[in-house]
Order: C-alpha cells, then sequence, then structure tokens
C-alpha cells in the first residue's frame, strides 16, 4: 500500500510555539529592535539599522541599553550558515553605500567561467548556461565566513550580538508580537535541571524581525498563527555540499544536471549539482534534490558521493583532501509559496524563512540582505515619535518596499519554474524555457504546488548504486557530521519531533534522507511498521525532516554544525 | 622564561594532568618552571611537584580557597605573575582551570591559547599546537606579547618523573573584594567504583556490538580482571545502557590509557578523537570492515561474547599463577 510521510505527523502543535511572556515585568530583557537569527537577512537588517541610528541619537537614546539585539542558535554566527555560493553583489553594495568595496568583502573573487553540463554516469555533454544562471558579475563567497564578517560590522553598527542562544517561542500578547523567550540550557534527556540549568528568558522588543532563515522555528509559527499562508504550501530542497582542498586550481564555475538524479516524471527527481573555486587551493561541490522526491532509497548525501565518482569530479578533486561538510535545506516554492503577507503586529520576516529564493537562479543571499536592509527601515520609520508598529497596518511599508524592489520582480518573472519540474526533467526544461521567453506570462494560470510530504512513496533499489565510502574520495554520513564540526552535547532532550513507529517505508526514507545519520529504523515490531530510532546530537539542523514530515526545533543554543567554511 | 602551571588536586592528590602539563614545561628546557598549589590545607601536596620537574612551588594556603571557585585563583595567579615576573601561566583543562584561565587573561589583559596539544619553544619564543576544523588540521599558535596563558586539552600527556626537588615557598594571600561574590552552596561526587576512566592505565570499552545492557557484565569482569575501568560509547550511553559519565568520544572524555580494549566498537570517527592517544590499541570486532581496525595495535576478527570471556578467563588465570 502506497504511503506518504504526511500520513504521519509529527506530535508538534503551533500553540506550543506561541506564548505570552512569562518572566515578571522587572525580569524581562528589553530591547529596541529584535532579530532573530545572524544570517545575512538579519545582519544586514542589524547594519541598515545601525546606520540609520547614527543620525538620530534621540531615538537610540529611547531606545534603551540595547537598542538592536540579533538572537543566534549557533556557537557563533556564520556557525549554522551554508549556501554554495555565488553571490550577486547587488544588495551588498547598497547596504554599504559606498562605505566598504567589494574588494574589502570576504569574496573570493568574480565568476571568470562557467560551464553547465549535462551528465550521464560516464560523459558529459555541455549545454549553454540558461540564463537565469549566468553568472557574470558575481562572486564566489562562503557564507559562513561572510556571516562571520557582517557580524562584526554590525557589531561596529551597535547592535548586541547573542550567541548559542536559541529562540524558542514567540511572544504574542493581544494579536502583537512582543518579542521572543529564549531557550532553557542545561537540561537532561527527560527535560530534568541539570547542575548547570539556566532558564530561558523573555526577551521584549518594539519590533521583531525573524530572520531565521530555511525551516524558521519561529517563522513557521507566525505564518500559521497570523493566518499569511500563500497561495501555494511551501517546498523545499536539500543541498549537501563539501569543501575540498586541490591540488589543481579551477578556474570556473560548474553547474549540472542529469545523472545521478533521474530524468523520469515518477521520480520526481528535481536538482543538480554546483562546483565552484575558492581561491587556488580549494573547491566546494555539492548536491541539491527537491524534496518531494518519492523514492524510500534516495539518500542525498550518497548522491553527492556518487557525483564525485564522476570523471569530471574525480579530476577536479584528484590529490585532494576533504576539509569541510554541510547540509541545510532551501525554500524552493519561489513567489507562489511567499506568505500573503510579510509582515504582522510588531513583526517582520525576511530572507529564506518567508522564502525569498530565485530557485531557477540558485540564489537568495541577496534577497535576504536587500529584505534585511528593508525591514530595518520599516522598523526605523515606525519607531519615530507618534508611531506604534504593532498597530494593523504600521508596517505596511515593508511589504510595499519589498514589491516595488528588485527581490519581487526577479521573483515573480521566475514564479512557475520549480513547479513544471514536477513534470519531470524533460518537459520541465521546456516549460522553463517558454517561461523564460515570457518573462513569467506563460502560464497564464500558476502551476499548483503539493507539500514534499504528501508525495506517495515508492522503492526503485537505487541504493545499491551508491558508493562504498573509502574515506578518500567518498565518505559516509558519521565522519561527515564530524567534518561539520558538531560536538552537540548527548544528554539534552531530543529536540526532533516524529511520529513512532511509522510504516517502514515512511521510516526508511527519513533514514536514508537524513544526511546527519539522525535517524535508523530499528528492528522488530512487523513487516509494516517500524520504530525509528533517533539520535539527535548527530543532527546539522538541514531541516529537511520538517519538509518530509516530522517537525525540527531548535536544541539547546550553541548545538549543531560548527561550520566555517561552508 | 619563567614559566608558572597551576597544579589542581582532589582530595589529597595532585591531578595527573596538572603534572602532565608540568613535565611537559619543564622538558622546554627554557628557563624555570614554577609550580602553584592553591587550596586549603595543601601544603603537604607541594613538595611532591618536585619530581615531575618544579624547581619551586608557591603554596596559596587559605581557607578561602577551600572551595573550587575560579576568582580568588586568579588572584593568587596574577599575584605571582606580578611579583614573581612570570611571563608564561600554564594549565591543564578542567572545569576549574577554563575559568581561571578567562578570568587571568581578563585581569592581566594577556592572551590565552586553548586547547593545546603540543608546546615547543622556537628562537625564545613559545609555539603552541592545537586542533582546528574539528580536529582534522593542526595549527601553530603563538602569542604576540606575555605574559602568555596555555591551557591544554586534557589526557594529551603522561606525567614523566624527572626526579628533583621543589623548593616550597609560602605566598600571603590577598583576595580581592569581588572574589568572594560567588559562594560554593554544595558540592556532590558521583559515585563510582574502581578508577576513574580519565586516570585508569586499563579501559576495557563496550559498543553496540555488545548487543544489549545485560552483556556489559562481560566487560565489567574484564576490567575487573584486568584493575581498569569500563567506558562506553555514545551508541550505548544514548541507548541507555550505560551511564553517560562513562562515554568516551568527541562529546564525552578523552582518555589515554596504557591499554584500551574495544569490544564491539566499529570506531567511528567521534569515537576515534576520545581514545586514539591510548599507548596500545586492542579491538574485537566480528566486521572486519569496521574502521577500528585501521587504528588498533592487535584487532581481534571474533564475536565479543565469545572472545570476551575467554581473555577474561586467561588474565585471571594468569594473575593467579
Amino acid at each position: 500500500m502506497a504511503v506518504r510521510p504526511a500520513d504521519y505527523p509529527p506530535p508538534f502543535d503551533v500553540a506550543e510555539v506561541i506564548a505570552a511572556p512569562s518572566d515578571p515585568p522587572d525580569e524581562r530583557i528589553d530591547v529596541g529592535l529584535l532579530i532573530v537569527g545572524a544570517g545575512p537577512a538579519g545582519l544586514a537588517c542589524a547594519i541598515r539599522f545601525g546606520q540609520l541610528l547614527e543620525d538620530a541619537p534621540e531615538l537610540a537614546e529611547r531606545l534603551g541599553d540595547v537598542p538592536v539585539a540579533v538572537v543566534e542558535k549557533g556557537k557563533q554566527p556564520g556557525s549554522h550558515l551554508l549556501s554554495g555560493a555565488v553571490v550577486n553583489p547587488r544588495a551588498l553594495r547598497r547596504l554599504f553605500r559606498g562605505r566598504k568595496r567589494l574588494e574589502d568583502l570576504p569574496f573570493y573573487g568574480p565568476v571568470e567561467a562557467e560551464s553547465v553540463y549535462f551528465l550521464t554516469p560516464k560523459s558529459k555533454t555541455r549545454i549553454p548556461a540558461p540564463p537565469t544562471m549566468r553568472n557574470h558579475g558575481n562572486h564566489v563567497a562562503s557564507l559562513s565566513q561572510l556571516g562571520r564578517f557582517l557580524a562584526e560590522e554590525a557589531e561596529s553598527a551597535g547592535a548586541t550580538i547573542l550567541p548559542e542562544t536559541a529562540a524558542d517561542r514567540l511572544l504574542v500578547e493581544g494579536g502583537r508580537v512582543l518579542g521572543i523567550r529564549t531557550g532553557d540550557k542545561g537540561r537532561g534527556r527527560n527535560g530534568e535541571e541539570l547542575p548547570n540549568f539556566e532558564p530561558g528568558s523573555d526577551l521584549v522588543a518594539r519590533v521583531t524581525v525573524l530572520a531565521e532563515g530555511t525551516q524558521g522555528h519561529l517563522t513557521g509559527a507566525a505564518i500559521e498563527q497570523f493566518g499569511l499562508e500563500g497561495e501555494n504550501p511551501q517546498v523545499w530542497a536539500l543541498g549537501v555540499k563539501e569543501v575540498w582542498r586541490v591540488a589543481a586550481p579551477l578556474r570556473r564555475v560548474i553547474h549540472t544536471m542529469g545523472w545521478p538524479l533521474r530524468a523520469g516524471a515518477r521520480y520526481r527527481e528535481f536538482g543538480g549539482s554546483f562546483c565552484y573555486p575558492m581561491g587556488d587551493d580549494m573547491v566546494t561541490l555539492g548536491m541539491v534534490v527537491g524534496l518531494d522526491y518519492r523514492d524510500v532509497e534516495l539518500s542525498p548525501h550518497d548522491v553527492l558521493q556518487e557525483l564525485k565518482t564522476h570523471p569530471l569530479f574525480r579530476r577536479i578533486l584528484r590529490g585532494g583532501e576533504r576539509l569541510a561538510w554541510g547540509a541545510k535545506t532551501i525554500p524552493e516554492g519561489g513567489f507562489l509559496s511567499l506568505p500573503k503577507r510579510l509582515h504582522a503586529p510588531g513583526l517582520l520576516l525576511c530572507g529564506d524563512g518567508p522564502g525569498l529564493v530565485n530557485v531557477p537562479a540558485l540564489k537568495g543571499i541577496h534577497y535576504a540582505i536587500e529584505s534585511g536592509a528593508l525591514a530595518a527601515e520599516t522598523a526605523f520609520a515606525a519607531l519615530q515619535p507618534g508611531q506604534t508598529p504593532w498597530t494593523p497596518g504600521a508596517l505596511d511599508s515593508y511589504d510595499e518596499a519589498l514589491r516595488d524592489s528588485f527581490v519581487w520582480s526577479d521573483l515573480q518573472e521566475v514564479r512557475n519554474m520549480r513547479q513544471a519540474f514536477g513534470k519531470g526533467f524533460w518537459l520541465g526544461g521546456a516549460l522553463a524555457g517558454a517561461m523564460t521567453a515570457s518573462k513569467g506570462r506563460f502560464p497564464p494560470k500558476p502551476l499548483g504546488t503539493e507539500p514534499d510530504a504528501v508525495q506517495t512513496l515508492i522503492r526503485t533499489k537505487r541504493a545499491r548504486r551508491y558508493p562504498q565510502p573509502d574515506g578518500i574520495l567518498t565518505f559516509d554520513k558519521l565522519s561527515s557530521v564530524y567534518a561539520s564540526g558538531n560536538k552537540t552535547r548527548d544528554d539534552q532532550p531530543s529536540h526532533i519531533r516524529i511520529a513512532n513507529p511509522v510504516a517502514r517505508d515512511v521510516g526508511e526514507a527519513w533514514a536514508r534522507m537524513c544526511p546527519a545519520q539522525v535517524y535508523e529504523v530499528a528492528d522488530g515490531r512487523s513487516a509494516n511498521e517500524v520504530t525509528v530510532q533517533v539520535t539527535p546530537s548527530n543532527c546539522v539542523q538541514c531541516g529537511a525532516i520538517t519538509a518530509k514530515g516530522g517537525r525540527l526545533t531548535p536544541p539547546e543554543g550553541g548545538s549543531g554544525p560548527e561550520y566555517t567554511l561552508t | 622564561m619563567s614559566i608558572l602551571v597551576l597544579l589542581e588536586h582532589h582530595g589529597d592528590e595532585l591531578q595527573k594532568g596538572s603534572l602532565s602539563v608540568l613535565s611537559k614545561a619543564a622538558s622546554l628546557g627554557a628557563g624555570d618552571v614554577y609550580g602553584v598549589v592553591a587550596g586549603s590545607g595543601v601544603r603537604g601536596l607541594a613538595a611532591g611537584a618536585g619530581k615531575y620537574g618544579a624547581s619551586k612551588v608557591f603554596v596559596a594556603d587559605d581557607p578561602a580557597l577551600e572551595a573550587p571557585l575560579p576568582q580568588p585563583r586568579v588572584d593568587v595567579l596574577a599575584k605571582l605573575v606580578e611579583e614573581q615576573g612570570i611571563d608564561t601561566v600554564l594549565l591543564a583543562q578542567s572545569v576549574l582551570a577554563a575559568d581561571v584561565a578567562a578570568g587571568l587573561a581578563a585581569r592581566l589583559d594577556a592572551g590565552l591559547n586553548w586547547e593545546l596539544v603540543d608546546l615547543e619553544e622556537q628562537d625564545g619564543k613559545l609555539v603552541g599546537t592545537r586542533p582546528a576544523l574539528a580536529d582534522s588540521v593542526y595549527v601553530k599558535v603563538g602569542w604576540k606579547d606575555t605574559p602568555r596563558i596555555g591551557i591544554f586539552r586534557s589526557g594529551t600527556f603522561d606525567p614523566k618523573e624527572t626526579g628533583g626537588e621543589a623548593e616550597v615557598v609560602d605566598t600571603p594571600v590577598q583576595l580581592e573584594d569581588f572574589s568572594s561574590a560567588a559562594t560554593m552552596v554544595e558540592q556532590a561526587h558521583e559515585e563510582q567504583q574502581g578508577p576513574s576512566i580519565e586516570d585508569a592505565d586499563v579501559i576495557v570499552a563496550g559498543g553496540r556490538g555488545l548487543g544489549g545492557p545485560e552483556n556489559f557484565s562481560l566487560v565489567e569482569e574484564l576490567a575487573k580482571a584486568l584493575g581498569g575501568a569500563v567506558a562506553a560509547t555514545r551508541a550505548v550511553v544514548d541507548a541507555g545502557w550505560y551511564p553517560y559519565a562513562t562515554q568516551v568520544g568527541q562529546t564525552g572524555k578523552t582518555v589515554s590509557p596504557k591499554l584500551y580494549i574495544a569490544c564491539g566498537i566499529s570506531g567511528a570517527i567521534q569515537h576515534k578523537v576520545g581514545m586514539q592517544s591510548s599507548s596500545v590499541i586492542v579491538a574485537i570486532n566480528k566486521d572486519p570492515n569496521a574502521p577500528i581496525f585501521e587504528y588498533s595495535d592487535l584487532g581481534v576478527v571474533g564475536d565479543v561474547h565469545e572472545v570476551v570471556p575467554k581473555l577474561t578467563e586467561l588474565v585471571k588465570q594468569r594473575k593467579g599463577s
């Protein structure tokens, strides 16, 4: 019988995440602007707000001791940032307004040349780069490094960054967002208080900006709480990538389509690979797979390992050494999956959280930065004397500014492309071509999207093709988790919510899907039903489980990967 | 150069980790090496540091130093650094030492390198080695200025006896007002039998290959026969078969016994980094492709349920005869 992960909803209720403040008023921590997430969106917001405050000392004064706070669940800014990445510098230029030159930014240089290939197991065919994928004028970067740089800029602009702090709950009272409650620290496996227990705190703010990135814990809850769902549900892809030290420099950026993914419509395997030079002695390469895939045995981590056995990549990596590994989901629903508003009373949503990603162009960082900066401008205006940022409509100008920006026009042009690939690679490719030519006016009626978790599962014995890890070119999941820098404390409560037991296909699909070996199917029970054993401390918080029928919540602050090069 | 090593004590013994750092400092041959013992009623412990290379041991003996709190120790160290012209303070990783090192760095505005696994002198400068990128590479670190503070990863070296006697010097304790702001409310000790896994010369460790918690008795009996301690992998601790305090590996403890016997442990890198510096590693696993065999000195491909009891038997016979 065909099963769907959505048939096994996780024990999770959005009401758990929405709460009224619980600390007595004099124990709450008051800040002016509260930003959740030290990624490109949140840090751009902090930097832009700091710039505006420079010329408004009386407002800065009114906002108290901490005019801007950024909470970050990772060990430090950048610890949880992972992307390709080829960055369009447009939004960074606007953000720094001449105060920084491109040479001051931690980039590995402009894209000099690019190739797009269609792969078969042993050969490659060069195809012209689709217009959306042309990268002239863009720069290769490690998002983790860019995040650390932006964090320093945000601190010099006056922001207080609070790392190792999870935003656990959204504080809402009288229909207005008041801030967040941070997560407890020092709880044991069963939730008991260990000797180093520290309870979370209520952080209250005039305006709260959620810039949590993909699968934002509070962003998802806020969208539900305030009824902001867009036309289509959101869908995600999972990207797994590695950074290598290489013997010979790579002089171009490479994208591939085709193998190891399968073109047939029934598999729903949409994705591709990327390989970018990071200076003369490093490259990064990764594989991105849409999470609406159906095969129980599909494992994006192992597909990346398979990809590296292709002659094209073997040659690039020969004599090299893997330095880092990581994984993260990417919101792929595009324009039609955006929330119908990106604000609520006292609240603004930025970046990947609400889904500001251009899938055909493989870009979202510059939208994150632009949306963060626009959020700062809206918050600044709403904090002027006589304004109240929590009255309905007070933050409308954020949506208006976003609609007037390049973010909106870019996303609108490619609004149906991801959906087209649900029809398989060939038909999808043809439809995407027509969409590009018509700048998004074709097709006249939007294509529908279904949540990733409602795809029925199939089995195709795909796992037999995955290479045996050799520890040189190909790696198993556990040593990869190690390479992510993850050293999460084991004896803390599990932050992963899944139904248990589940249908065997669902349990095995999770075990294969997860790049970090969080899920294992325990023996026993029956042929059709299995218990899933969870190892939460392996988790690199990629978010795939939320797309595919479970729910990721933030673990204790400071847990998870410690990315530095990704 | 003049190096001061904080010697932590537990009960009436100086900690192995501190003595390891002391003997490492002495082996540099780079000037004077001193120790400092801080506590209440600890004067008798000081002389013992001589054979690990300290030429002088300062004793800060005061009831205010009874509790293992960092600030009073920062006061003691800061005063010694200023009065004795100390240019380098070294510590062995512990919860207390990490707090002391951070406090001292702030007090003296000194550079702090942490997680050191080695230290050498190069042209009158000290150069440390520490892991980076999750232990995948080692990087050299130095200090721009003095005083320098360095804290060593636990279990990195063994203490080396080099003979010698230390002059024991009492140093008066003067505490800053704010140093008594924190008080110890309660101290709890974890009950355990046999040596702790950080101090044991022999460790017998069990992994998921044991099949179930009841089979840990096999590991316990072998450990008992060898006079060693029992350790466990993350997988079995996660599964609730054995307490977290015995977990060896990246997110558990780092150990370096003379003999490490791994029973039914596949040997993922997360485990390896916690025990790879053991002198002799013996692995028993039925899977000949288990990664643990790549870094074992002796490997037995076989069923732990058969091999371990026989091994226990043989050890008992040898010891008995």
